[in-house]
This record gives C-alpha cells, sequence and structure tokens, in this order.
C-alpha cells in the first residue's frame, strides 16, 4: 500500500531522506524508528503528499502520494495534530465527515462508535481549546478513522497518552492492522515497536540502516538483545555517555531511602 | 472500552467529498462558538470594544460630516474634488489590503498547523485557497470597513443622495476588497512557489517601492507654488494628485461609480460596479487558479526552505549593556536583552523600522533641498508640526505592529519565565523599557534633523523632542498595558494579534493619545507664528507673553496627558497580568 523507491528529500544542502525504499503491505504494521532528525517526519509528510521528493517515487495504493485518490486512502496523525480551538470534540469530528463526504447516517453511526471507543462522551461537547493534551490526542484519532481509511500513518503515536488510553490506541493499531489498513508508525517508545510492529525499519540520517522483523534484525547483526541495544548498536547510540553530575546539597553527606523514609 | 471494529474493505469514501458545505459548516460553527464564549465569558471586554468602535465609527463620521460639509459650502462636492479624495482614500486602501492580505494568506497557506492538516483531507487546495482567502480577507478587511463606511454614509448625507446609493455603495466595497485581497493572496502564492527563501528581500522590495514612490509623490504634492487656499493653489494640487485617479485604477472606478450613485445616475453606477466586480471576479479566479496549480509545490518548496542558521554570541555586548544600565534591576535588564535578541533576528522587525524611519530621515535630509527652510516662519512651524505628527504616527504604528503582540507571544512561553524568581510586573516592564529605549533615541533622532533641517529654534526643537519623548513613553504605555490586558495567547501569528479587536483598539486609543499632545501644542505655536514675516517680526494672532503662557499650560496639559498614557495602561495591564493564569 505505500511503496517509496529511492526517495531523497534535500532540504538546501542538507539530505533530510537519501535514497530511501521503503514497502508497507496491506495488514502489515510497520515500526518506523530513528534517533532525533534521522527522516522519520520527512519521510511520513511525503507519503501523505505534504512534502514533494526532490528524486525518487513515493505511491500510496498505487497512487502518486499528494493525489486525491491517495489522499483519500490516508489517515494522517502528526506528532503535533491540529484541532480548531472553538468547535467541539463532535463538530471537528462532523467537519471531517463534512470533507470526506461521507454518508450521513453511516458517519453519525460511526461517530458514536468512536465516541465510546475512546470513551470520549464526558467532554465531546465541550470546546477543544479546554482539552488535554490526551483528551486531543484521543480526538484526533478518531478523526483519523472516521472515514475508514486504508492507510494510517501516524507521527509518535503514545505522546502524553495515559496508560488506559495508550492501551486503547495500541489495541486499535493490532485490530486496524488485522483487517487489512497497511500501518506506518514512528516511535521513540522501542518497547512499542518490539510489541506491535510486524515489521521494523531503522533509519539514520535519511538512509534505511535495517530492515526486517525483529529476530531477522537480530539475526542480520548477530545480536540477540532486547530492541532497545540493537537499535543502539545499529545507529551508534552505543558509545559511551557523558553522564551529568548533579552538585552536591550542602549539609547532605550520604542519603538512602528506606520504606517511607530518608536517611541521611 | 468499546472496542473499535474496523470493515475490513470499508471504502475509503462514499460519495464525493464536499469541502465547500464542510468549510461553511466549520466557518459558521467556529463563527458561533466564538461569539457565544464572548458573550458568556467576557461580556465587559465585548461590550468595551463594541462600544470604542462604535465611538470611532461615530468620531470618523462626524469629521467626515463636517469636511464634506466645509466643502460643500464652496459648491465643490458634486465635482471632481470628491473624486480626487475618493480616489485617494481608495488607493492608499487598496495598497494597505494588498499587503495585508498578501501577508495574511502566506502566513495561513504555509505556516500553519491547519495548513498541514487541510493539505493531508481530500480537499482541493483551491477549495484551501478559498477557505484561507476568505479568513484573511475578513481580517484584513474589517478596519478598512470601519475606516471607509463613515466617510460614505457622510457624503452620501451632505449631498442627499438617494437611499440607493448606500446600499451601492456596501456592493462596491465588497466587491472591491477582493481586488487588493485577491492581488495579494496571488503575490503570496507566488513568492512562496518561486521564491520561498527571498519572501523577505520582496517584500521589503515592494514596500520600499510603495514608500519612496509615496514620499517622492508627498514632497511633489507639498511644493504648492503660490499661497494656500487659492483656486490656483488648488488647481496645483489637484494636478499634483492626478496621478490617483488614472482610468486603470480601480480606486478611480470606486470613486467615479459612488459620486455616480450619490447623483442618483442608476446607469453609471452599475456601470462602475460591474467594472470593480468583474475585475474581482476576474482577480480572484486568477488567485484561485495560481492556487491550485501551486500551492501544493509551494508548501512543500516553503517546508523544505527552512534551515537552520548559527547564531553568533553576544557575550562582549551584554556585558556592555549590563554595565551601561546597571540602574534597572537584573531581571528586567536580562528581559530586554531576550527581546533585543528576538528584534535583531527578526527581519520583519528590524527592515520595518528602519524602512520607515530611515525614509523619514531621508525625507528631514532633503528638507532644504524642498526649500522649506526658506520660507516664513508659519509654514516652517507647520512643516515641523507635521513632521512631529508622521513621526509619532509611523510610532503609532510599529508599537502597534510590534509591542503589543509581545506580551500575547510571551504567554505561550510562560512555563520557562513563570519559573523564574522574578516579579511577574518586573516582564512588563522589561517590555516597555524595551520599547521606549528603541523609540526613543530613533524618533529623537529624527526630530533634531527636522527641526535643525528647518532651521527652527533652540526653544522650539526643544519642544519638540520633549514632546516626542512624552509620546515614546505613552505609546510603549500603552502598547504594553493594553497587551497586557488582552492578550491573545491563542494566536501564533504577531500580525494577526495586532489586526485584531484589541490591537486596532490599541492603535485608536494611540491615535487619541498622538492627537491630543500634539493638538495641545501645536495650536498656541500656530497661533504665534501664523502672522509673522520672514525676519520673524510681525504680530500673530497671540503676541510672545501670551505664547510662553499657553505654551506652558499646553506643556503642562501634555506632560499630564503623557503620564496617564504611560502609567494607567502600565498599571491595568501589570494588573491583569499578574492575574492571568496560565
Amino acid at each position: 500500500m505505500i511503496d517509496l523507491i529511492g526517495v531523497t528529500k534535500r532540504f538546501g544542502n542538507k539530505f533530510a531522506v537519501d535514497g530511501l525504499d521503503l514497502h508497507v503491505r496491506a495488514g502489515e504494521l510497520f515500526g518506523f524508528l530513528g534517533p532525533n532528525g534521522a527522516g522519520k517526519t520527512t519521510t511520513m509528510k511525503m507519503v501523505c503528499g505534504l512534502l514533494t521528493p526532490t528524486s525518487g517515487t513515493v505511491r500510496v495504493g498505487g497512487f502518486p502520494a499528494g493525489s486525491p485518490e491517495a489522499r483519500r486512502l490516508i489517515a494522517y496523525v502528526p506528532d503535533q495534530p491540529y484541532l480548531y480551538e472553538k468547535l467541539t470534540g463532535r463538530e471537528f469530528l462532523r467537519f471531517v465527515v463534512e470533507m470526506y463526504g461521507l454518508d450521513p447516517s453511516r458517519a453519525g453511526r460511526k461517530l458514536e462508535e468512536l465516541v465510546d471507543t475512546f470513551e470520549m462522551r464526558d467532554f465531546v461537547d465541550d470546546l477543544c481549546e479546554s482539552y488535554s493534551h490526551g483528551m486531543k490526542q484521543r480526538v484526533v484519532f478518531a478523526s483519523a478513522l472516521i472515514h475508514e481509511p486504508r492507510v494510517m500513518i501516524i507521527d509518535e503515536p503514545l505522546v502524553g497518552l495515559d496508560p488506559r488510553s495508550a492501551r486503547i490506541v495500541k489495541d486499535l493499531f493490532v485490530s486496524l492492522a488485522r483487517s487489512g489498513v497497511a500501518v506506518l508508525m514512528s516511535t521513540h517508545l522501542l518497547s512499542i515497536a518490539e510489541e506491535l510492529a510486524d515489521t521494523i525499519g531503522i533509519v539514520e540520517r535519511g538512509k534505511m540502516l535495517a530492515v526486517g522483523t525483529l529476530d531477522e534484525l537480530r539475526e542480520r547483526s548477530a545480536h540477540q538483545g532486547p530492541l532497545e541495544s540493537l537499535f543502539l548498536k545499529l545507529t551508534g547510540g552505543d558509545r559511551p555517555i557523558h553522564a551529568y553530575e548533579p552538585p552536591r546539597v550542602d549539609g547532605v553527606l550520604a542519603a538512602s531511602a528506606t520504606g517511607e523514609e530518608v536517611d541521611r | 472500552m468499546t472496542p473499535f471494529a474496523p470493515s475490513p474493505a470499508a471504502p475509503a469514501a462514499e460519495r464525493r467529498g464536499d469541502a465547500v458545505r464542510a468549510f461553511r459548516f466549520l466557518r459558521h460553527r467556529v463563527l458561533r462558538n466564538t461569539l457565544t464564549s464572548m458573550m458568556r465569558g467576557s461580556r465587559l471586554r465585548f461590550g468595551m470594544i463594541a462600544f470604542c468602535s462604535g465611538v470611532f465609527w461615530v468620531g470618523l463620521f462626524g469629521l467626515f460630516y463636517g469636511s464634506f460639509e466645509f466643502i460643500d459650502t464652496y459648491g465643490a462636492l458634486s465635482g471632481e474634488f470628491v473624486e480626487y479624495i475618493f480616489s485617494l482614500f481608495f488607493l492608499s486602501l487598496l495598497i494597505m489590503l494588498f499587503f495585508s492580505s498578501g501577508i495574511l494568506v502566506y502566513t495561513g497557506l504555509f505556516q500553519s498547523k491547519e495548513a498541514a492538516f487541510l493539505l493531508a483531507t481530500p480537499s482541493a487546495p483551491d477549495r484551501i485557497f478559498a477557505h484561507k482567502f476568505t479568513e484573511a480577507s475578513a481580517f484584513s478587511s474589517w478596519a478598512f470597513m470601519l475606516l471607509s463606511t463613515p466617510m460614505l454614509v457622510a457624503y452620501g448625507l451632505i449631498s442627499r443622495a438617494p437611499l440607493g446609493y448606500h446600499v451601492a455603495s456596501l456592493a462596491y466595497l465588497l466587491a472591491f476588497v477582493l481586488i487588493p485581497g485577491s492581488l495579494g493572496a496571488a503575490t503570496a502564492l507566488l513568492v512562496a512557489r518561486f521564491l520561498p527563501r527571498r519572501k523577505k528581500t520582496v517584500l521589503i522590495g515592494l514596500a520600499l517601492v510603495v514608500v519612496v514612490g509615496g514620499i517622492a509623490r508627498l514632497s511633489q504634492v507639498w511644493q504648492a507654488p503660490s499661497e494656500g487656499l487659492t483656486s490656483e493653489w488648488l488647481d496645483s494640487l489637484l494636478g499634483r494628485l492626478s496621478f490617483s485617479r488614472h482610468p486603470l485604477l480601480p480606486s478611480r472606478w470606486m470613486a467615479k461609480g459612488l459620486v455616480e450613485a450619490a447623483a442618483g445616475n442608476a446607469s453609471d453606477t452599475l456601470f462602475y460596479f460591474f467594472v470593480v466586480a468583474a475585475h474581482a471576479g476576474l482577480f480572484y479566479l486568477f488567485a484561485s487558479t495560481v492556487a491550485r496549480d501551486l500551492y501544493r509545490p509551494a508548501y512543500s518548496r516553503v517546508q523544505g526552505d527552512r534551515t537552520a542558521k548559527r547564531k553568533t554570541a553576544w557575550y562582549g555586548f551584554d556585558a556592555l549593556f549590563h554595565r551601561a544600565f546597571w540602574f534597572l534591576g537584573r531581571p528586567i535588564r536580562l528581559l530586554i536583552l531576550k527581546d533585543l535578541r528576538t528584534f535583531v533576528r527578526d527581519p520583519a522587525q528590524w527592515s520595518q523600522f528602519l524602512i520607515f524611519f530611515g525614509l523619514l530621515a531621508l525625507y528631514f535630509i532633503n528638507i532644504r533641498r524642498l526649500s522649506y527652510d526658506l520660507q516664513k516662519p508659519y509654514w516652517r512651524n507647520l512643516v515641523s508640526f507635521l513632521n512631529l505628527g508622521v513621526t509619532s504616527l509611523i510610532l503609532s504604528t510599529f508599537t502597534s505592529r510590534f509591542i503589543y503582540p509581545l506580551l500575547s507571544l510571551e504567554g505561550r512561553n510562560f512555563w520557562i519565565l513563570g519559573l523564574l524568581p522574578l516579579k511577574r510586573e518586573s516582564i512588563l516592564w522589561g517590555k516597555f523599557v524595551f520599547s521606549a529605549g528603541i523609540a526613543l533615541p530613533a524618533t529623537e533622532l529624527l526630530i533634531v534633523l527636522s527641526d535643525s533641517m528647518l532651521r527652527m529654534g533652540t526653544f522650539m526643537t526643544l519642544l519638540h523632542m520633549g514632546m516626542v519623548a512624552i509620546l515614546c513613553f505613552g505609546l510603549s504605555g500603552i502598547s504594553v498595558g493594553l497587551g497586557a490586558k488582552m492578550p491573545d495567547f491563542k494566536e501564533e501569528d504577531p500580525s494577526k494579534i495586532a489586526a485584531g479587536f484589541g490591537g486596532t483598539l490599541n492603535l485608536l486609543v494611540s491615535l487619541v493619545f498622538i492627537a491630543s499632545v500634539v493638538t495641545a501644542l501645536a495650536i498656541p505655536c500656530h497661533l504665534y507664528f501664523v502672522g509673522q514675516d520672514d525676519s520673524g517680526l510681525g504680530s500673530g494672532i497671540i503676541d510672545r507673553a501670551q505664547f510662553t503662557f499657553w505654551v506652558s499650560v499646553a506643556g503642562a496639559a501634555s506632560l499630564v496627558i503623557g503620564a496617564i498614557a504611560t502609567i494607567v495602561p502600565l498599571r491595568i495591564g501589570i494588573r491583569a497580568f499578574q492575574r492571568i493564569e496560565f
């Protein structure tokens, strides 16, 4: 469903993405990993058609990225999603329904279903300006799903979500993938990728360093540890860390915690 | 939790997306919710804004009514003279709306999170453009409506126009707004597509052309060859203004059509209306086509051209600043240094400051070339006060555009400032000192330059310098105080903050303040210099002793007005700012 072939994106003289090949099949949950500035968000924006590649091809469902046909298939949840502050959550969802030209009665049922799924009934009729970050994220996820996309692109999905909301979202990704949706998810939480992703791709400086299932990655790199150490090994993140040494507080020679007491 | 069950083969969309209906729904709901929350949460503020707008409208109406009545006594109301006034007025607005719409459309289409959200939906680029264009037009033209409607209503009443004139003038205004708006928007899109790295250069270049052209025209207009208020003088003046009546300018079509509408000439009214409306439609179609074909690639190019630039450190300057301003509290000095860095690193701020004040300096340097210094004391005094007025007006646009939004923009970063060990009022004092610290040296320098070129005496130069100081402190106090009283923490675009209700109110209060201070001192000076001959002898309407007395009274009154304008808004702002919860 998502195909990037030899894609390069330059910002001035800087290569944000450099000859990247990436394929996500229908029903596959692809975990897209990489250090800060590796080119993950740029790649996702190119899939959504927000950025045009300097060279190479990006296709979604066989259509060129950014074409109206491709955009109809996609739902995009950016790391800093946008909501209209002066709309209620329900009005925002209705706006998306209108934008995609969905059948009102069917969309109405879907809307109610999503309100229940994301447990938004208590606040969905309040203005979005009053929402916490987690509430906003839930409305954004609901808006992404209301038109039943075939391709889901999610940048840092669990930022700001409480444990229960995070559980809902994680279950959702799995059920989406199992129903045939292609899910491309970027995250810095390696445990999430380890837990959910069918395929993992690791990028650094715009290049794909490794791609495959977790077992395939371990086998190829001859590394049997957790994903975190594998990731650090591949991206050179296992070099020594300059540890921060906090200044000593006057009068405290040593401190240790026992139960609820602090002994000095 | 109800488990989510996606359809295995869910259709992407069941029927063609109706973006027009979606955007209509969005605008309707946003407007309704905004008004409802304003009425519920801040009725007093809403009422105050409505009241101030009403007072401003009535004040302008009175001014225009009086002016048209005066012109009517000379029997010139129906003639070419009014066409000149209308042509000049609409030409100025045409230029202002071109720039404001262009900037607002650029910000809305290329720098907002909403644009990224909408571009990922199936909505066509020209639909997104139409939505953002409507928003930008509403933002940039409501002040235009507030300015132009009192003038048109006053003209209609004085010229005893039929009722149809008032309906026609409204239709004319609505059609007219689309012309500069569409051209500004199309220019913004073309610049984003083809010159994404040069956008500020283009903006500065265009502004420079307009301002230099405007000043060149103004200086020609002011070089009246004969005595004022004679028919020869008027003919000469109108001849120099003939550029505003070029037949290809939309402002001319507006002027002609409105004058015909007031005369009850239906066929000409309709003809000129269709000329304006057809061009509005044509230019909108052009802008919309540009958006359809270029918006997506332009968006990608603008996003791709944001490269980080390493900035040099300021350690030496910081140390020097701390030493020079030792008498200010250290937190205030640190806040000023932070704002100075932002000012220097934002070309939109320093370039506009430099362009306007630089051009004024250029004009003041050329005063002797225009032989103003050889005119009678009456004219030199008049020109010196006009120069003072222009300097203050430009300063007020600077404080309204850049100083007023400072507090609103600070609100989003308040978690940093809020945790620092400093009092909240220090933040406001920091902004005030920053504003006055930039404005005072620049304006004092200009006024000294102007007065020395006009060969004004030491007393008048000192008087003008004192007035400028009062105006700098007052305008800074008003902008910082009102900025803290009416902050908009949701808006990230400073131009929208300045163009909003609060920003416009700030500009209006600033204008009233300038008018009070300048008029108070200009009147006794005018009355003293009006009858003097070239050698400075001869008697004016008031003699030297009366002049000294009245200037002292007016000076004291200006000081009081200045103190009120500085302290009262700052106190209101500090009180409001201390109560704000972030």
